[in-house]
């Protein structure tokens, strides 16, 4: 089974869940957490059911194409529903069982693995599911976004695309995977991953990524002020992407890791407390 | 009768179960015994999806009888023995007759009242209302809600079912499910079990792939280990925390040895070991104290017939491996010494400066007590530690494995060929890490160790830092512990508070509170973490405050003056003695001190005194100074007869005011004599000892 089918069989069996499949958002997202899919959604009481592969960049775990398992860009396949189901461990099981893994042959486990991430101002509690040892899933009934008590509570569940792809073809190099019957994942992203690297660790000029961190967070600012929320997110999300950036090039010291992080989340802050209110009012 | 709860939970982390376990021992046994029922036993069992709690109880409460006092007997009758309308009011707000009133005697007098007698309710009534109140106070440090339901918890709970002799409790608790029945392994048997006992209980779920018992699956482990080990006469590893979490993490253990390929035995032990544990949670494999090319894994498995599991952890862990040999062999092209430049690019603490600074420090504070505790030959060694000690933090490899710092350091001073002496001591500078760890083992390791500890220590307290708190998020007491520790441990001899000083000045202007502040705040949390340790060794808490109260300036004295405390307070001569300088110290209350003129003495008992004393503090003081408390406080015993001599015999409040401040000013110089071996007056004696408490 390829990578393609995989993606398939998910989509096939979360749209059977009732979760609605969306598209891939067109701006860098370190996760599929980020994108507007879940991060509004997962606000205020409505409940919601999605489902989508989310491209996701993060620059310091960029290896030239030379690590078998590490990749500066991978790809995720993300699930969110809330409230969630009180099965949803049984139902996430049963998704892997429709990707073919017998899991009465296997070792899983539900690995404690509390999730956070400071610039959005969100965590949650849940595991790291461990299939015979390999990490495939992030699993996380979220708490807090955007500094915000969540209720009623949304659970994501994160595949590892690449990893869960490995355990099926039982291959030791995330380039040996195929992505479909005629073409590998070398042939689709070798090259991408070498030049990325290169970019990511060396050819990024630092000073104008600090110039443009520093627009966007102008920009974000002032489309907070006129209440326009969506585009004032997307510019936290490319102000969070320019600092993985500006990290990777080894241009943040620890003392403005902290500050830097400060600035992000209180623009997204603001846009999920103005959010929530305006939700409110509909 | 046998009481039965289970609530069934979704995976909960290993330290919330140990919490859930100790909480609901506490919880039961508080809320029973509130409510009159009798435990015979009780005790909790299961794994991280089911928390079980198991007791034998009475089958109802105890009898009550509450004594109902109305008015008293003079108001409720009057002159001629007939009951007033204060009697009636009485009788028909308890809505009695007044002729089941009696006259009952109080130490206050006699009322007008009546015994009430509750009869116990049975078991069956009150756990429905117990257990909501038990489950309503379970806390963990942190809680999730899930659904859209009200409750909190550690993580989902599933399935509550409690059983009382068999016989299913209705009771309710928010939205969480009550259910007669529980369920079995989730793979391999995932239905509805009913059962009558506990026996049942650990049956059914035995025959449906969970072992219940924490004991029986840890036993298997361990024995399923050394089955698969024997033929290649190799050991586990020992790693006790692993252990409890794969106990925990498992409802049905079942072990498996896998190998990895023999090139990756060029990393030492510590690191191989970090990577099975940290990554997979594996067992690292010794024959004769050597790594072996294998490892042990638990699955929450019964078998692994087509070894489907042990390839897919061989995969994984191979890869891990790979990365790490990477990183070793990367990192060693570099030597430390050229890497200690670089240190100025990281951060140690925000306003403390850099790596580079602290290192600096470090070098002179290695010196400094080089020469403190007299060894200077050792100060290269100390010095050369001192400057490569934290390179390690710029290597791949600590940035992967944390946990590793200060080892990995050691290991490669070790392979870059600089003295064995220092890449001990760099490899052990960390430790201890708590009270239970041991000390670094050679003595260039506790000096570093010690350097280290203190500079991180007076940082934090120089900036502020709250020391108070319930948690220890800045790792404070976890220096302290390790500084104490290493100066039990190695028996040093040398001054905290010039120690403190000294780390003090280096920081230069650096710190927020001024030089006194700093000591005072040091010396005070030194003092309760000291008292803790010694509390945790035992020791009692009277003997602690005589021994703290003369100072902890040399904390392994302070040590030797509990420990000669503790020897001694069974002495005979102890319990007079003790109440001698409490004798001494009434009469010198509220007295100022005075200065002591030999040629007043006038009366032979004081003389005697006198003399005695001399000869006392003679041969106990340079014992005193070797720490030899034992022996000097048997030589000041001897001043207990002249002592009682000079009071039976002489009036120290004399008229003559002289006499009386000369008199005064010899009990003085003898009080200040005891202070250097204990302050006698924390003592608290048999029969005391609850007065006492509040006041220590």
């Amino acid at each position: 089974m390829a990578l393609q089918d995989l993606i398939m069989n998910l989509q096939q069996f979360w749209a059977k869940q009732g979760c609605y499949l969306a598209q891939s958002y067109d701006v860098e997202v370190g996760a599929g957490t980020m994108t507007p899919d879940t991060f509004f959604r997962v606000l205020g009481k409505r409940p919601w059911r999605v489902a989508y592969v989310q491209p996701s960049r993060r620059p310091t775990d960029g290896r030239y194409g030379e690590n078998p398992h590490r990749v500066q860009k991978h790809f995720q396949f993300q699930v969110i529903i809330k409230p969630s189901p009180l099965d949803i461990q049984d139902i996430y099981l049963d998704s892997l069982r429709a990707c073919g893994i017998k899991l009465e042959e296997h070792d899983l486990r539900f690995d404690e693995d509390d999730w956070e991430s400071p610039t959005i101002g969100a965590w949650g509690v849940g595991w790291q599911v461990m299939l015979d040892g390999l990490e495939i899933t992030q699993f996380t009934y979220f708490q807090q976004a955007g500094g915000l008590d969540l209720f009623p509570i949304p659970v994501e569940i994160t595949y590892g695309l690449e990893r869960l792809e490995m355990f099926l073809e039982g291959k030791d190099s995330i380039y040996d995977l195929d992505w479909s019957k005629d073409v590998s994942y070398r042939d689709l992203r070798w090259l991408e991953e070498k030049e990325f690297s290169e970019y990511n660790f060396k050819a990024a000029d630092i000073e104008r990524l600090q110039t443009a961190f520093l627009l966007y967070q102008k920009e974000a600012q002032q489309l907070i002020d006129r209440r326009l929320l969506l585009p004032a997110y997307d510019c936290c999300l490319k102000l969070s992407h320019l600092f993985n950036l500006l990290d990777s090039r080894g241009a943040i010291s620890v003392t403005e890791r902290v500050k830097l992080i400060a600035e992000i989340r209180h623009l997204v802050n603001q846009i999920a407390r103005l959010f929530v209110s305006l939700e409110g009012e509909d | 009768m046998e009481f039965l709860l289970e609530i069934m939970t979704e995976e909960m982390p290993y330290a919330h179960v140990k919490l859930a376990h100790d909480q609901l021992i506490n919880l039961f046994r508080q809320e029973l015994t509130e409510a009159r029922i009798k435990i015979k036993e009780l005790r909790t069992s299961g794994t991280c999806r089911r928390l079980v709690v198991v007791a034998d109880i009475e089958e109802k409460q105890s009898d009550r009888e509450d004594i109902i006092l109305g008015p008293p007997k003079k108001v409720a009758f009057t002159e001629d023995n007939k009951f007033t309308n204060a009697a009636f009011g009485f009788a028909r707000a308890h809505n009695i007759s007044v002729e089941d009133l009696e006259i009952i005697s109080t130490p206050k007098g006699d009322y007008l009242g009546f015994k009430k007698k509750e009869e116990g309710q049975p078991a069956k009534k009150i756990l429905p209302e117990v257990i909501p109140r038990v489950l309503s106070s379970l806390s963990f440090p942190k809680m999730m809600r899930w659904n859209e339901g009200m409750g909190r918890f550690s993580r989902p709970v599933k399935n509550l079912m409690a059983l009382l002799d068999g016989e299913p409790l209705q009771f309710a608790y928010l939205d969480w499910p009550v259910r007669p029945f529980t369920f079995g392994h989730r793979f391999h048997s995932p239905l509805q079990l009913t059962v009558k006992s506990w026996k049942e209980y650990i049956d059914a779920l035995r025959k449906n792939k969970v072992i219940v018992e924490p004991e029986e699956r840890r036993r298997i482990i361990l024995e399923g280990a050394k089955k698969l080990l024997e033929p290649y006469g190799a050991q586990l590893y020992p790693d006790d925390e692993l252990l409890e979490r794969l106990v925990n993490d498992v409802e049905h253990p079942f072990v498996i040895l896998g190998s990895f390929p023999e090139k990756y035995l060029a990393l030492p032990i510590e690191i191989i070991s970090t990577v099975l544990r940290e990554g997979q949670k594996l067992f690292s494999v010794t024959r004769q104290g050597k790594q072996l090319p294998l490892f042990v894994g638990v699955a929450d498995q019964i078998a692994d017939p087509k070894f489907l599991i042990r390839q897919g952890y061989e995969r994984v862990l191979k890869a891990r491996l790979e990365d790490a040999l990477f990183f070793w062999e990367q990192d060693l092209k570099v030597p430390l010494k050229e890497r200690v430049d670089q240190l100025a690019r990281i951060v140690f603490q925000e306003k403390l400066g850099t790596y580079l600074e602290k290192t600096e420090r470090l070098k002179k504070l290695v010196v400094f007590l080089g020469q403190q505790l007299g060894e200077k030959e050792i100060l290269k060694t100390s010095l050369q530690a001192a400057e490569l000690c934290k390179t390690d933090l710029l290597t791949e490899m600590v940035r992967e494995f944390p946990s590793l710092q200060g080892k990995v350091g050691g290991l490669y001073c070790r392979v870059q060929n600089y003295p064995p002496s220092v890449a001990k001591a760099i490899y052990e500078h960390y430790q201890p890490q708590s009270l239970d760890e041991p000390s670094p083992s050679s003595l260039e390791g506790a000096i570093l160790a010690l350097a280290d500890k203190i500079d991180s220590l007076v940082g934090a307290i120089g900036l502020g830092a709250e020391i108070s708190g319930s948690g220890d998020p800045l790792g404070l007491r976890r220096y302290a512990h390790g500084i104490c520790k290493i100066i039990l441990d190695h028996r040093l001899r040398l001054s905290l508070t010039k120690l403190i000083r000294k780390s003090i000045h280096l920081y230069g202007e650096k710190l927020c509170l001024n030089e006194k502040e700093t000591v005072e705040a040091c010396l005070g949390f030194f003092t309760q973490r000291l008292r803790f340790i010694y509390e945790k060794n035992g020791f009692r808490y009277d003997l602690i405050n005589a021994s703290l109260q003369t100072g902890i300036d040399d904390i392994y004295l302070s040590f030797l003056r509990l420990k000669a405390l503790e020897e001694l307070k069974s002495s005979p001569a102890f319990e007079p003695f003790v109440l001698m300088v409490r004798r001494v110290n009434n009469i010198l209350r509220g007295q100022p001190v005075f200065k002591f003129n030999e040629q007043l003495l006038k009366e032979k008992a004081e003389k005697e005194l006198q003399a005695a004393f001399e000869i006392v503090k003679e041969n106990a003081l340079p014992l005193i100074q070797q720490g030899e408390f034992s022996k000097a406080q048997k030589i000041v015993f001897k001043l207990q007869s002249p002592l009682n001599n000079f009071f039976d015999k002489v009036l120290v409040m004399v008229e003559d005011r002289k006499l009386r401040q000369n008199r005064l000013a010899l009990l003085h110089n003898i009080r200040d004599f005891l202070f250097k071996i204990a302050d006698f007056s924390q003592i608290v004696l048999a029969g005391e000892k609850e007065n006492q408490k509040g006041k220590a």
